[in-house]
C-alpha cells in the first residue's frame, strides 16, 4: 500500500508549484499541482536588463545639456514629442512611445555588493531573512510549474560581488535561475564558443553517448523508485523532479532554445555580435516558448565582462560603447516582441544597481550615486511615451516624484499582473507579500 | 529573580518555563548521559502516546552509521568502517561508534561548518564572507577540536582581541591566523546589525524587525533593540574603513555618544544600554561593554542562551529543532516538547556548555535511532504519525553542499589539487569552493535543500562525478575493476553499493545491476560498472541523509 508522504504545510505548497505530477503519486496531490497550475496567468513574461555597475543616467536617459555635470553628450529627440534621449541611443529613439523612463529613481546604497541585492531582491542584505530575488519571486507567481524549459533564465550574468542577488533565497534553489553564460567572469569573451551563452554541464561527459546515457537513467530511475517508495518526502520527490526536468533539458526539444545558431544571420547581426545582443535574442526565444522571466545582463563590451558601467574613469567613451550595445540589443528586443504580438505582455525593465554622480571627476569619470538616478519600463502593463519624475538641472537631486525601490518593483509586480495577495512563507516561518504591502506602484507608469 | 523587572520578558519566559515542572530523577542536579537518553526517550515517548502516534522501527546498522558518520563527522564512512561496523556484534557498537566519530578531527570541522553556516550564513555565497571565512573557520575548528565549553567560545567571539587594530584587508588575511573577528567585518561592525545577529544567533530571538519599528509579531520594542545595540556602539568603524574605495555610503552609521549609549536613528532620542530584558548593565568607564554583554549573554540564568544552544543542537540532528524554527524562540511558537527542552537547558548549563555530552544523549536516544522509512510504521496513522514535530521518525535531509562533497570525495577518491592558498584570491576557486557555491541552498532549514536542475545537471554531467565514473581517471573503478582477481561481479557492484549508499544490494537490485553487467560482456564490464557508479552517485538515496 502507498503510504501518504510525510509532508508540511510548507512541504505541501512548495511542492504544488515545484510541478509534483509524476504519476507514482497519489490522486490529491495531482488535483492540487493541477489547482495551482490553472490558477496563474502565464501569458506574462518579464525581461530584465541588468546594468551591471550601475549605468550613469546623465549620459542615456537624463541628460543635462548645457550645465557643466552634462558632459559631452547631446540630446535627441524622440518619436515622442518633447521626450529626449541620449544621441547614442537612437533606436531607442524611434519606440520611445513604449518606454516609461523613471528619472527620479532614489536609493540610499552606494555600494556594488549591498545596491545590487537591494535593487534585485528589494531588501537589503542583513538579518535573517534570506531574500528572493525579483526573477525567482515572479517566476514563481507566474510560471507553469511542470514547464520544459526553466521558470527563469539569467543569461551572462556577472554574479562575483553578490551571488544572493541571483538566489531564490528562502524560496529555495529549485526557484534558482538557470544561469546560461555564467563564469565568464573578468576573462574576454570566447570568440569560438558562441558568446558562451550556454547552460553548464547540459551535455554528457564526452564519450558517453545517448543510449548509454538512456541506460544510465534506467539504473538511476529504479534506484530512485525503491527509495522514493520507501521515502516518499518532499525533499526526496524533489530531487527526482530536478532529475527529470535536467533530462528533458537535455533531451527534448526545448534544449534547442539556446541554439541561437538557428537564428538567420541578419538578425543576429541586428542584436549586435556581443554578449548582451545575442543574450537578447536568447531572451527572445525563449519568452516565445513561454519563459516567464529572462534576465541579460550587460556587464561590459570588447572583451570586458566586470561591471562594465563602473565608469570611475573615462565615462563617456566606455557609455558611448556600453550604448551602442545596449542599443542595438533592446530596440531589436522591442520589434522583434512586438512583431510577434508578445510586447503587449512582456514587460522590460532597465536598471541597475544605482545611478553615478552628476559631477565629473578628475579622471573624466562619474562615481557611485544612489541619490537620484534613472530606470526604464517598456512593454506589457506598461504606459509608454513618458517620463516620470524629474532632478534638477545639476542632476543632484530628485525634484519631483522620488521613486523609492520598493515603489519601483511593486510597479513592475503590478504590471506584470501579479496579485497583491500572493505571499510565501520565509526561512523565518513567516508569511511575505510578493509585493511589498507598504509600497505605492508609479500608478501613472501603468497602462 | 533577575528577570523579573521587565514584565513582557517575565511572562514569555513564564511560557517557556512554566509547563517544566522538572522530572522528578533530575530534581538533585545532574544527570549522566545515560540519564539523559532516558529522559528523552521518555518525553518523547509521552507525546506519542499522547497523540496517538505510532513510531518507526529501529533504523538498522547500516542506516544508523551512516546517519550517525554524516551528523558527527560530515561525511559518509568508508567501505572499511562499514563494513567493520556491520560484522561488529557487540551490542554497544552503536554507542562506542559514537564516542570513536567524536574523537576524530573530521568532528570539529563538520561542527565548524555547521557553526560558521550560523553564525556567518552565506559563506558559500557571498564574496566577502567567503573571503572572511577561512580565519573563522580555523578559530571554530580549534574550539571545537579542544572541547571549548560554547559559553567561552561565544565570550571569545564577542570580545576578539584583535577588536582595536585597525582593520586589515580581508583579502590579503590569511587562514593561518586564526580568528573570530569575522563575525564583526560581516555585520559590518554596526551596532544594529550586531545586536539582531547576536540575539538571533546565541538567544534564538528575533528582534531585528524592532530596528525600524516596534515589532508587529511581538513584544520588542524599537527602544530596547537600540538600548540592547547600544553594547556594540564601540565597534563602529569611521564609516570609510569598510567601505570599497569610491562608494560612497548615504547611510551614516547611528553614532555612539558618549558613554554606553547609542542615538536611535531618525529620531533625536539618546538610549542608554540595557540587556533585552530590560536590565540595566553594571558598565563603567573602562569597562568592555561587549565582555559585560557577553557576560550576560552565557549567565546561567538567562533563559534564553541555552535554550537556543540545545535548540539548535537538536535540530542538527533531527532536522528541526524543538522550537521551529530554531532561531524564533518566542512565547508565541513554544516548543513541541516544553519538558524536555527546558531539562536539555539545564543539563547543558549543569554540564559546563559541552556539546559532546548533548551529542552522546541525543545519539542514543530511541527517537534519532529511529528509521526514515515511511513505509514501515508499524501502523499508519494518517496525520499524526507523520507530524514532524512527534520525531516518530528520523527526517530526511538533504547532505548540506560540504557534506556532499566531503562524501563525493570519500566515494569517489577523488583530489583537488588547487592549492589551498589560491582559494580565496579573485577569480581563482578550489573545486570545493566551486562545488559548495552551486550547491548552497538559502531555504529555511539546514536539510530543508531542494535540488535544482543546475545541480541535477553538474551531478550527471559534471566533472567531478564525471572523472569518478570514466574509465581513464577514476582511482575507485579501477580499484574496484581491478579485483578481478578475488571478486566475481556481483562484490563488484556489492563494493560500489558500499562504497556510496553504505549498504549491501537488494536482491532485486544485485539481480538488476547483474543483469547489466552480464549484458555488456567481459569487455563492456568496466564501462557497465560505470555505469552502476554513476546511478548511485546520482541517486536520491546518495544525496540524502537518512
Amino acid at each position: 500500500m502507498l503510504h501518504r508522504p510525510q509532508l508540511s504545510r510548507r512541504d505541501f505548497v512548495r511542492l504544488s508549484s515545484a510541478g509534483v505530477i509524476a504519476g507514482s503519486m497519489s490522486g490529491w496531490f495531482e488535483t492540487l499541482a493541477a489547482r495551482a497550475e490553472t490558477a496563474k496567468d502565464r501569458s506574462r513574461a518579464c525581461i530584465l536588463l541588468w546594468m551591471s555597475g550601475g549605468p550613469s543616467q546623465l549620459d542615456t536617459f537624463d541628460l543635462k545639456p548645457g550645465h557643466p555635470n552634462g558632459g559631452t553628450f547631446q540630446e535627441i529627440e524622440t518619436c515622442v514629442p518633447g521626450l529626449k534621449i541620449s544621441q547614442h541611443l537612437p533606436g531607442l529613439a524611434t519606440q520611445a512611445d513604449k518606454l516609461a523612463i523613471v528619472r527620479s529613481m532614489t536609493t540610499k546604497e552606494g555600494d556594488h555588493s549591498r545596491g545590487t541585492y537591494l535593487m534585485r531582491n528589494g531588501n537589503l542584505p542583513q538579518g535573517p531573512i534570506r531574500w528572493p530575488t525579483l526573477g525567482s519571486l515572479v517566476s514563481k507567481e507566474l510560471g507553469n510549474p511542470a514547464a520544459e524549459i526553466p521558470n527563469f533564465v539569467s543569461i551572462a550574468p556577472y554574479r562575483f560581488f553578490a551571488p544572493a542577488a541571483f538566489s531564490a533565497g528562502f524560496l529555495g534553489s529549485e526557484y534558482d535561475p538557470l544561469l546560461v553564460g555564467d563564469g565568464a567572469a573578468a576573462g574576454g569573451e570566447d570568440d569560438n564558443d558562441q558568446y558562451a551563452l550556454k547552460v553548464a554541464d547540459l551535455a554528457a561527459p564526452s564519450g558517453v553517448t545517448r543510449p548509454k546515457v538512456d541506460q544510465r537513467l534506467g539504473l538511476l530511475g529504479s534506484l530512485n523508485d525503491r527509495f522514493i517508495g520507501g521515502h516518499s518526502t518532499a525533499n526526496a520527490i524533489a530531487h527526482r523532479i530536478a532529475y527529470e526536468r535536467a533530462v528533458k533539458l537535455m533531451h527534448s526539444d526545448s534544449g534547442s532554445a539556446f541554439n541561437i545558431d538557428d537564428e538567420p544571420s541578419a538578425v543576429r547581426d541586428a542584436y549586435g555580435r556581443n554578449r548582451f545582443g545575442q543574450g537578447c535574442l536568447l531572451a527572445r526565444r525563449l519568452v516565445e516558448r513561454g519563459v516567464p522571466f529572462v534576465e541579460v545582463t550587460l556587464s561590459g563590451v570588447d572583451g570586458n565582462n566586470a561591471l562594465g558601467w563602473d565608469t570611475h574613469i573615462d565615462n563617456f567613451e566606455s557609455v558611448r560603447k556600453l550604448s551602442g550595445a545596449l542599443d542595438a540589443a533592446w530596440s531589436t528586443l522591442m520589434i522583434e516582441l512586438a512583431e510577434r504580438g508578445l510586447l503587449e505582455t512582456t514587460t522590460i525593465v532597465w536598471m541597475g544597481e544605482f545611478g553615478r554622480t552628476p559631477k565629473i571627476n578628475p579622471s573624466g569619470g562619474r562615481d557611485h550615486f544612489p541619490q537620484a538616478w534613472s530606470t526604464v519600463l517598456a512593454g506589457g502593463g506598461i504606459r509608454g511615451g513618458q517620463a516620470i519624475g524629474h532632478t534638477s538641472a545639476d542632476g543632484e537631486e530628485v525634484e519631483d516624484r522620488p521613486v523609492p525601490v520598493a515603489d519601483f518593483l511593486a510597479t513592475i509586480g503590478c504590471a506584470l499582473g501579479i496579485d497583491r495577495e500572493a505571499q510565501n512563507i520565509s526561512n523565518i516561518g513567516r508569511p511575505l507579500k510578493v509585493i511589498d504591502p507598504e509600497a505605492t506602484p508609479i500608478a501613472e507608469a501603468l497602462a | 529573580l533577575w528577570f523579573s523587572t521587565a514584565l513582557v520578558v517575565a511572562l514569555a519566559v513564564a511560557a517557556l518555563t512554566s509547563a517544566a515542572e522538572e522530572p522528578r530523577a533530575a530534581a538533585d542536579g545532574k544527570l549522566d548521559a545515560a540519564a539523559l537518553t532516558a529522559l528523552i526517550d521518555r518525553e518523547i515517548e509521552r507525546r506519542w502516546q499522547a497523540d496517538g502516534a505510532a513510531a518507526a522501527p529501529r533504523a538498522d546498522d547500516a542506516e544508523f552509521l551512516r546517519r550517525v558518520t554524516l551528523d558527527i563527522v560530515g561525511k559518509i564512512p568508508s567501505v572499511t568502517e562499514v563494513r567493520a561496523f556491520l560484522d561488529d556484534r557487540s551490542p554497544e557498537k552503536r554507542r562506542r561508534l559514537v564516542e570513536e566519530l567524536l574523537d576524530r578531527g573530521a568532528f570539529a570541522t563538520h561542527f565548524a561548518n555547521t557553526w560558521r553556516d550560523i553564525i556567518l550564513p552565506g559563506a558559500n555565497t557571498n564574496l566577502e564572507t567567503r573571503a572572511l571565512a577561512p580565519p573563522f573557520d580555523a578559530w571554530l575548528r580549534i574550539r571545537f577540536s579542544v572541547d571549548t565549553p560554547y559559553d567561552r567560545l561565544v565570550t571569545e567571539l564577542l570580545t576578539p582581541a584583535a577588536m582595536n587594530e585597525a582593520d586589515p584587508n580581508p583579502f590579503v588575511r590569511r587562514a593561518s591566523v586564526p580568528s573570530p573577528l569575522a563575525f564583526y567585518q560581516v555585520n559590518e561592525r554596526k551596532p544594529e546589525n550586531l545586536a539582531a545577529n547576536a540575539a538571533r544567533i546565541f538567544l534564538g530571538t528575533q528582534v531585528q524587525c524592532a530596528q525600524c519599528h516596534d515589532h508587529p509579531f511581538t513584544h520588542w520594542k524599537r527602544n530596547e533593540f537600540w538600548a540592547f545595540a547600544a553594547f556594540f556602539g564601540g565597534a563602529a568603524l569611521p564609516a570609510d574603513a569598510a567601505n570599497e574605495a569610491g562608494g560612497e555610503k548615504a547611510v551614516e552609521a547611528p553614532a555612539a555618544v558618549a558613554g554606553l549609549s547609542i542615538k536611535v536613528p531618525e529620531s533625536d532620542m539618546v538610549v542608554e544600554a540595557k540587556f533585552l530584558d530590560g536590565t540595566p548593565s553594571a558598565w563603567k568607564p573602562g569597562d568592555d561593554a561587549r565582555l559585560e554583554l557577553a557576560r550576560w549573554i552565557t549567565r546561567r540564568d538567562n533563559p534564553y542562551f541555552a535554550r537556543a544552544t540545545v535548540n539548535r543542537i537538536w535540530e542538527h540532528f533531527f532536522g528541526r529543532g524543538l522550537v521551529d524554527p530554531a532561531d524564533d524562540l518566542d512565547a508565541r511558537n513554544p516548543p513541541s516538547h516544553p519538558q524536555l527542552f527546558a531539562e536539555l537547558a539545564r543539563q547543558f548549563v549543569e554540564h559546563g556548555y559541552d556539546f559532546k555530552y548533548l551529542i552522546r544523549a541525543i545519539t542514543a536516544s530511541r527517537a534519532y535511532q529511529l528509521t526514515s522509512r515511511t513505509d514501515s510504521n508499524a501502523s499508519s496513522n494518517g496525520d499524526s504519525a507523520d507530524d514532524p514535530q512527534l520525531f516518530a521518525r528520523m527526517s530526511l535531509r538533504r547532505m548540506t553542499p560540504e557534506q556532499l562533497y566531503d562524501s563525493l570525495v570519500e566515494a569517489t577518491g577523488f583530489r583537488d589539487n588547487t592549492p589551498r592558498q589560491q582559494a580565496a584570491v579573485f577569480g581563482v576557486e578550489t573545486a570545493r569552493a566551486a562545488f559548495q557555491a552551486k550547491f548552497a541552498d538559502q531555504s529555511a532549514r539546514r536539510g530543508e535543500a531542494q535540488t535544482s536542475i543546475l545541480q541535477a545537471l553538474a551531478l550527471m554531467n559534471g566533472s567531478l562525478v564525471g572523472d569518478a565514473t570514466s574509465l581513464d581517471r577514476s582511482e575507485r573503478l579501477a580499484g574496484v575493476a581491478a579485483m578481478d582477481d578475488f571478486l566475481d561481479a556481483r562484490q563488484r557492484i556489492e563494493a560500489l553499493f558500499l562504497a556510496t549508499l553504505n549498504r549491501s544490494p537488494e536482491l532485486a537490485e544485485a539481480e538488476l545491476f547483474g543483469a547489466h553487467l552480464e549484458q555488456a560482456g567481459p569487455e563492456g564490464e568496466r564501462a557497465a560498472l560505470a555505469d552502476v557508479f554513476w546511478a548511485l552517485l546520482n541517486s536520491a538515496e546518495f544525496i540524502m541523509n537518512h
